[in-house]
């Protein structure tokens, strides 16, 4: 049964940095092959420790903050899938040739409702090979209030955290299983608590998964 | 070449359209052409020294061997390739770099930066994608200098009245 959505607790306004240690990135960047050109997605708003970060090797770091975007700020529910699809590919805006090694989608499923993480997953798939590893920053269960923040990596065992500024928008907080059902070829290979009741998620391509629930948390 | 739009360049010196001393944190700190506050331009410009835009640049910017700087209020719809590029302002378009590319707080960046050392500050709005290669040396190319085809709009905020020069 999906969970409603939650409204936000508090507009914030002020703005602080930190470092948030993550026990997942470490695997996720471990699997970086410094011999070849790196092609990374971050789809959150762009933070200038990643730049820096990935500024040590040869990559493409594309960045597509879909927050930004008018069709999710305020969203038409009466859109078809087919449509809302559409709309997802405008606005990842990469070549159709284009592989990715390693998605960093933060928080931003939790800022779409179900019919646009669908959309989304498939607008992307092209993109999406054997190799492709992910990552998901997540309210630890349905109840869990998310903070309003933007993400980056600072090092290999450490994200940015930068409070935003202004109204967070609507929160979708889903469990695991509802989230591991929605992303389809991806399945949440492991999981492990973070700071202020959220949950990290590694991901990797798995087009085989059966997305029977493991509770791996 | 600007003489004649010398009068419409807000912030120049009257005798002179070059600027001597930096601009900002970011911006070019020897010799630089001033395209200012309130100059439209139209058209490919290709410059063979520094050059600072505080105006609108809507076209082609080349300055294949040299620094461009895009002020605060600079505003550039074009393709942009230089050695060193530093925006303040707004740049929709594609951005190369033989050397560096820097992005500052107060930017606002829709396009793809190609540039083997590329720095963005927090606070950027920032939507594309940035191909970085930092074991790549940079490039040595020709000077070039000319501006052409372009055309030079001044917007007179003040009246409201919009007058247009074309070179």
């Amino acid at each position: 049964m999906p969970q409603p959505p939650i409204k936000p607790r508090a507009t914030l306004t002020e703005q602080a940095t930190k470092l948030l240690p993550s026990a997942l990135l470490p695997e996720l960047l471990g699997c970086i092959d410094t011999n070849k050109r790196l092609v990374v997605l971050d789809m959150g708003h762009a933070v200038a420790s990643t730049v820096r970060f990935f500024g040590e090797y040869r990559c493409q770091l594309n960045f597509i903050d879909l927050t930004a975007e008018q069709f999710v700020a305020t969203p038409d529910e009466d859109l078809s899938h087919r449509q809302r699809v559409v709309l997802m590919r405008q606005a990842l805006t990469l070549a159709p040739s284009v592989k990715l090694d390693i998605c960093l989608f933060w928080d931003v499923f939790s800022y779409l409702s179900d019919a646009y993480i669908k959309a989304l997953i498939e607008a992307l798939e092209p993109h999406i090979g054997p190799a492709t590893g992910a990552l998901i920053i997540n309210p630890r269960d349905s109840r869990c209030y998310l903070p309003f923040c933007r993400y980056g990596v600072a090092d290999q065992d450490h994200f940015m955290q930068i409070d935003n500024t202004g109204t967070q928008p609507t929160v979708f907080a889903r469990s695991q299983r509802d989230l591991n059902n929605l992303i389809d070829y991806f399945a949440i290979d492991r999981g492990r608590l973070i700071a202020e009741g959220r949950a990290e998620y590694l991901l990797f391509e798995n087009r085989d998964s059966d997305k029977t629930d493991r509770s791996m948390i | 070449m600007f003489s004649k739009y010398r009068k419409f360049i807000n912030g120049a010196d009257d005798s002179s359209l070059e600027i001597d001393s930096k601009v900002s944190d970011y911006g070019p700190a020897a010799q630089s052409t001033l395209i200012g506050a309130g100059v439209t331009i139209e058209g490919k410009v290709s410059s063979h020294e520094d050059i600072v835009i505080a105006g609108e640049v809507h076209g082609v910017l080349m300055a294949t061997n040299h620094h461009v700087h895009i002020a605060k209020s600079g505003v550039v719809t074009a393709d942009i390739t230089a050695k060193i590029v530093s925006i303040e302002g707004s740049v929709t378009g594609n951005i190369t770099g033989s050397e560096s590319v820097i992005i500052a707080a107060t930017s606002v960046v829709h396009g793809n930066v190609e540039c083997p050392r590329v720095s963005l500050e927090d606070g950027a709005k920032f939507k594309g994608s940035i191909e970085m290669n930092p074991g790549e040396p940079a490039q040595s190319v020709l000077p070039i200098f000319s501006v052409s085809n372009a055309k030079v709009h001044r917007s007179v905020k003040e009246s409201g009245q919009t007058a247009t020069k074309a070179s």
